[in-house]
């Protein structure tokens, strides 16, 4: 067991900000940050529970069809999430919509599976996918959070800028999402440039 | 050979356990989701018509004639309070928006006033048209007349006129669409001796 | 959505909700294979040519096979199989009757298993009651609206490259925001319909 390999997808090795994984739910859902939020720990839920089980089953799985078997896994995985969350969180279930089936092809989980859970014991295995669940989760909220503010004035919700704010309804519209991504990568670059000096 | 046998043994077993999880899950969340859709059909049932306790569907031949003549309506309750006399008539209609059917609940009591409207399912713009959803919008319906019927004013609300979202006229108007069809129905309705007690 | 004409599917799918710029589906491949105009017409043809049958088949998998047996439940599931078998499929036959298209579409296809433009448009013909003439139209005009969307910006990325960029915004940050300047322009578009 290795506690860096929960840190590692926080920030090191963010899917969003470094790998650039997993793009659509992150351009689509973030229109508020309470909806950032909700996507990423229902990825997280799958990444954790599909890291586990094909840690579990790597040496029973043969290599000539261990992408359909991680499929099906990471399928049914996602498929038990979305009954629970509409069955318990109908609302949130209802604003992320199609996204949350889509959660099969998020490139990030299909990662993780071949490239770390395939390879490693259990307990790191699920580390892994708690840390870049998160990282992913913070990525998507961080994302939703700046998109409110500047498109409706509010984080979660609350209001920050008071009722006289005129919201930049650009930012919650599609274009937003490009828009408010390239400059948080940008500005995460400049981060990166000043500690590399 | 043995080979291939090994490999499509276990690819059928996986399948077949995660076909089993997921009808195991399905079998647990079946009712409580079926509970859930039928609450907040409930629900906004009797938000817009507070009078009633208990709704029963309209007769069939009425229905149909509803959807045949007063399209966009699709759905319609009868209104029932707690001594089990009709107060009015809930209508759920579907009007087309920007973004596509927007599913409007309409409540009228039988003095002929709007008790109620809100805004089911829709896809309309966040920010601009999903405003259509805020309390500060839909309750602009409550306290209306059947007398004439309900329009649209850019400016400031007036008489039988409701003030429509800056910026989402289109919304605005066919929300209004879905409350002067019910308008409609609920007069027809009248007109050709009510709905028996 | 039920009863819409091919025209009006046509100018949806197309242009007022392109599937990449205003539904967000299948940006991996819309950042990842557009740093040239080439490469990226070979993937919106290879994306066009598996998106139709993907939309076609699921469509018979779900009415005929799910909805016959009530397993809906299993659609996720069954439709992701079905995509990634589909595939397969494909690349193992053009590789033997036309190694010539297979020479250009080949390295395309294996990425579209994950590309979820393929597994979005299934749910959504299904979401949308579509019939099958209609899914077959939705399913290819969504993947000419996704080609579309591609190639231009392959072309604007084309000469993005020569251009003098600020270093923080190289590569990727200025790339999302000249994709976010053609989804304004593709907003213009709504109301269309």
């Amino acid at each position: 067991m290795n506690l860096k390999n929960l840190t590692n997808g926080l920030f090191k090795e963010n899917p969003i900000f470094v790998q650039l994984l997993g793009m659509c739910p992150t351009l689509a859902v973030t229109t508020s940050a309470e909806n950032g939020i909700g996507m990423g720990l229902a990825t997280t839920a799958v990444l954790v529970s599909s890291n586990l089980v094909i840690s579990l089953l790597r040496k029973l799985i043969p290599a000539k069809v261990r992408i359909p078997a991680y499929i099906v896994i990471i399928a049914s995985f996602v498929t038990i999430v979305g009954m629970v969350m509409e069955a318990f969180l109908p609302a949130l279930y209802g604003a992320l919509g199609l996204f949350i089936p889509l959660i099969v092809v998020n490139c990030i989980i299909l990662a993780r599976a071949e490239s770390f859970a395939s390879k490693n014991n259990i307990a790191d295995s699920v580390l892994d996918g708690v840390g870049m669940g998160l990282g992913f989760t913070l990525a998507l909220t961080v994302l939703g959070a700046v998109r409110e503010l500047f498109g409706n004035g509010t984080i979660f919700n609350l209001s920050i800028f008071g009722a006289g704010y005129k919201p930049a309804l650009i930012m919650i519209l599609p274009p937003g999402a490009f828009l408010a991504l390239g400059i948080l990568l940008a500005l995460y670059n400049v981060y990166q440039i000043k500690s590399a000096k | 050979m043995k080979e291939i046998f090994k490999t499509g043994v276990v690819l059928l077993i996986i399948c077949f356990v995660a076909a089993l999880s997921l009808a195991f899950t399905n079998e647990i969340t079946k009712d409580k989701i079926a509970e859930q859709r039928m609450m907040a059909n409930e629900l906004a049932k009797k938000e817009v018509l507070p009078a009633a306790a208990t709704f029963q569907d309209v007769d069939e031949d009425l229905l149909l004639e509803l959807i045949e003549s007063y399209s966009p309506i699709i759905e319609a309750y009868i209104g029932y309070n707690d001594s089990n006399e009709v107060v009015g008539i809930v209508f759920k209609s579907t009007p087309t928006a920007f973004g596509g059917a927007i599913e409007v609940v309409t409540g009228i009591e039988l003095s002929g006033e709007v008790t109620g409207l809100r805004i089911g399912s829709h896809q309309e713009t966040p920010g601009l048209g999903a405003k259509a959803a805020d309390a500060d919008f839909y309750a602009q319906y409550a306290g209306k007349s059947t007398e004439s019927y309900i329009g649209v004013s850019k400016t400031a609300a007036s008489g039988n006129d409701i003030q429509a979202i800056t910026g989402a006229t289109i919304t605005s108007d066919a929300v209004t669409v879905g409350a002067n069809a019910s308008i409609d129905a609920f007069k027809m309705i009248m007109e050709t001796g009510g709905v028996g007690n | 959505m039920e009863n819409a004409s091919i025209f009006v599917i046509m100018v949806s799918a197309i242009l007022v909700n392109n599937f990449v710029l205003s539904r967000f589906l299948g940006i991996c491949p819309f950042l990842g294979v557009s740093k040239q105009v080439e490469t990226a017409f070979g993937m919106g043809m290879a994306v066009t040519f598996v998106m139709t049958m993907a939309g076609t088949l699921t469509y018979f998998v779900h009415h005929y096979i799910l909805v016959k047996a009530g397993l809906e439940f299993l659609q996720t599931a069954a439709f992701i199989l079905v995509i990634a078998s589909l595939v397969q499929f494909v690349e193992i036959v053009l590789q033997k009757l036309s190694p010539t298209l297979y020479q250009a579409l080949g390295v395309f296809l294996p990425l579209i298993t994950t590309n979820c433009a393929v597994l979005g448009l299934a749910l959504l013909n299904i979401q949308y009651e579509f019939g099958l003439i209609q899914t077959i139209a939705h399913s290819f005009f969504a993947a000419v609206g996704f080609s579309l969307a591609i190639v231009l910006f392959a072309g604007i990325r084309e000469k993005l490259e020569t251009s003098d960029v600020p270093l923080p915004f190289k590569g990727f940050p200025i790339a999302l925001i000249s994709a976010s300047l053609m989804s304004i322009a593709f907003l213009g578009f709504t109301g269309l319909v």
